[in-house]
């Protein structure tokens, strides 16, 4: 056994893309962790893990998926919901029945609607250098946008829709372009200085929403408001 | 480098840094915008050919503008001071960036600017992001932008102050000034306050707390204050001072305290606006 911090990769489904940003940084990765996934034949999750990197959505109707995926919970320190579909639901929310394998409506969700998730990345994928970047950043307990990941981890959906409800429509929008800038299908462009959405071209990333220096903002005011109602909440109910 | 929360904590609302300096450009013809400091640094890191390009806002009319890609010593000189209104990030300035010809730029922008930048540069979400060609972040001290046509129609309607004469904006104590067409306006700020973007009225950062080095307006007269936050930034400032491109002295206790009033301003009418819309 080595001394290094163990990782356990973990693919729920999806359309791979995660898991293939991911094995691009693994030369990397496994020069400072100690890196378990399926890809390489190790990945175990009766053990115990310092970090569970968790890509793709659940599936609901998947008994066996929701028990590895609390398994993982239990036995891992940390849990991160890394790309779109496991942190907050990308294209796979467009699922809804019809098409082989004839899911049904809403049947997959993003895995914090099964578990607590720790940390939450949307990224469809994440580019490769995310994950290095981020675990460091979470072992040296700094880094610049922790909270924002945290206060991602309290939803099930961000996308262009609530950019465009939250932040523009509601006039508080100061037209920086982070968003345009942040899209990965161009659903976004400005009009008179003004981010517009082509709800065609969203595929529901969420990327643009951690980007935009106004939601992220609301996001982290809300996440503490949160996390103070819970603490309020535990003192009342005494547990 | 220290750690800067995502919120700006209140007690240090000027974020960390490791050094603050008040500067001005030693070249007479680059005065812009309270000392033209920010211009000079720049001019010093293409000259030693540490970057290929800055990238900033250019003022096109009055106080619209355009972002760019300026390559040359006269394109820096021409895109120098646009802090009054927000000038989008677009897609073409992304197309620019990926140009292979680009290794290296300069970004100058506004804290919210930097704030995506530097997040694009620890955190790359995607794989279309330009965060290895950002050399250093620029960020100038900013209480708020205008929303640009608003603000123009007041001029224009009550004022007779057409758009395209507006030459430059500064402030004066409480007082806004407008130079146009050879003359100068002075409007109260409260008077004007109406046509910040409302955005700005929720923004907590006053300098930049997320940018290498931040810069602007001195309580000394035609001096910049300079906050350099990592030792890249620190060498960069130094090094400009050492090449005879700025005049530096370490910041006086007062003048940060001048800073930190109006960093302090800017996260108290944040606070108290965000818990309007949560
Ligand atoms: S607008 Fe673009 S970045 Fe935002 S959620 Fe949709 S696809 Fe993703
Ligand atoms: S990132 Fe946010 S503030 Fe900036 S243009 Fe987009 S919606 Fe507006
Ligand atoms: S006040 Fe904030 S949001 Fe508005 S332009 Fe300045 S830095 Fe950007």
């Amino acid at each position: 056994m080595s001394g290094k911090t163990s990782i356990l990769i973990y693919d729920l489904g999806g359309c791979e893309g995660c898991p293939l940003s991911i094995m691009r940084s693994y030369p990397r990765l496994a020069r400072i962790y100690d890196v378990h996934a399926k890809c390489i034949g190790n990945a175990d999750i009766e053990r115990q893990y310092n970090y569970a990197i968790i890509t793709g959505p659940i599936c609901l109707n998947s008994q066996r998926h929701i028990e590895e995926l609390k398994k993982i919970r239990k036995n891992s320190k940390i849990l991160i919901a890394y790309g779109s579909c496991a942190s907050v639901g990308g294209i796979i929310l467009y699922a809804r029945g019809g098409q082989e394998p004839r899911p049904d409506h809403r049947v997959y969700a993003p895995i914090s609607k099964i578990v607590r998730v720790d940390f939450s990345i949307p990224g469809c994928p994440p580019a490769p250098q995310m994950l290095i970047s981020l675990l460091g950043c979470i072992r040296s307990g700094r880094g610049y946008f922790l909270d924002l990941f945290k206060a991602v981890s309290a939803y099930s959906k961000l996308s262009g829709f609530d950019l465009m409800d939250e932040v523009v429509l509601t006039g508080i929008c100061v037209g920086c372009g982070a968003c345009v800038l942040s899209c990965p299908t161009n659903a976004l462009h400005m009009v008179d200085g003004r981010p517009d959405l082509i709800v065609e071209k969203c595929i529901r990333c969420g990327t643009c929403t951690v980007r935009c220096p106004r939601f992220t903002q609301i996001l982290i005011q809300r996440y503490k408001l949160r996390e103070r109602a819970k603490m309020l909440a535990s003192l009342v109910g005494g547990e | 480098m220290a750690f800067q929360p995502a919120t700006i904590d209140p007690s240090n609302p000027l974020g960390p840094y490791i050094g603050a300096y008040i500067a001005r450009s030693t070249a007479k013809n680059v005065k812009a915008g309270g000392g033209g400091a920010v211009t000079a640094i720049l001019l010093y890191l293409l000259d030693k050919k540490k970057i290929d390009g800055v990238v900033a806002a250019k003022k096109t009319r009055g106080i619209k503008g355009e972002i760019v890609l300026a390559k040359t010593r006269e394109e820096i000189l021409m895109a120098a001071g646009n802090r009054w209104s927000i000038v989008p990030y677009t897609m073409r300035l992304k197309e620019t960036l990926m140009s292979t010809d680009i290794r290296r730029v300069a970004f100058v922008g506004l804290p919210c600017q930097a704030q995506f930048l530097r997040q694009m540069k620890m955190f790359p979400l995607m794989e279309g992001d330009f965060a290895d060609k950002i050399f250093v972040i620029i960020s100038l001290f900013c209480m708020g932008t205008f929303a640009v046509e608003s603000f123009t129609d007041y001029l224009a309607r009550n004022y007779n102050v057409p758009l395209e004469e507006v030459e430059n904006i500064d402030i004066e104590g409480d007082y806004l000034v407008i130079f146009y067409s050879g003359k100068k306006l002075r409007l109260p700020i409260e008077s004007i306050i109406y046509h910040v973007q409302h955005g700005c009225i929720l923004c907590p950062d006053y300098t930049g707390v997320f940018a290498d080095i931040s810069a602007g307006r001195a309580s000394r007269e035609g001096y910049t204050l300079i906050l350099t936050r990592n030792r890249l930034a620190d060498s960069i400032v130094n090094n400009a001072a050492y090449d005879g491109y700025l005049e530096i002295s370490e910041a006086t206790e007062e003048e940060i305290r001048y800073a930190r009033e109006k960093a302090l301003d800017k996260l108290n009418r944040s606070l108290k606006y965000i818990m309007r819309i949560l």
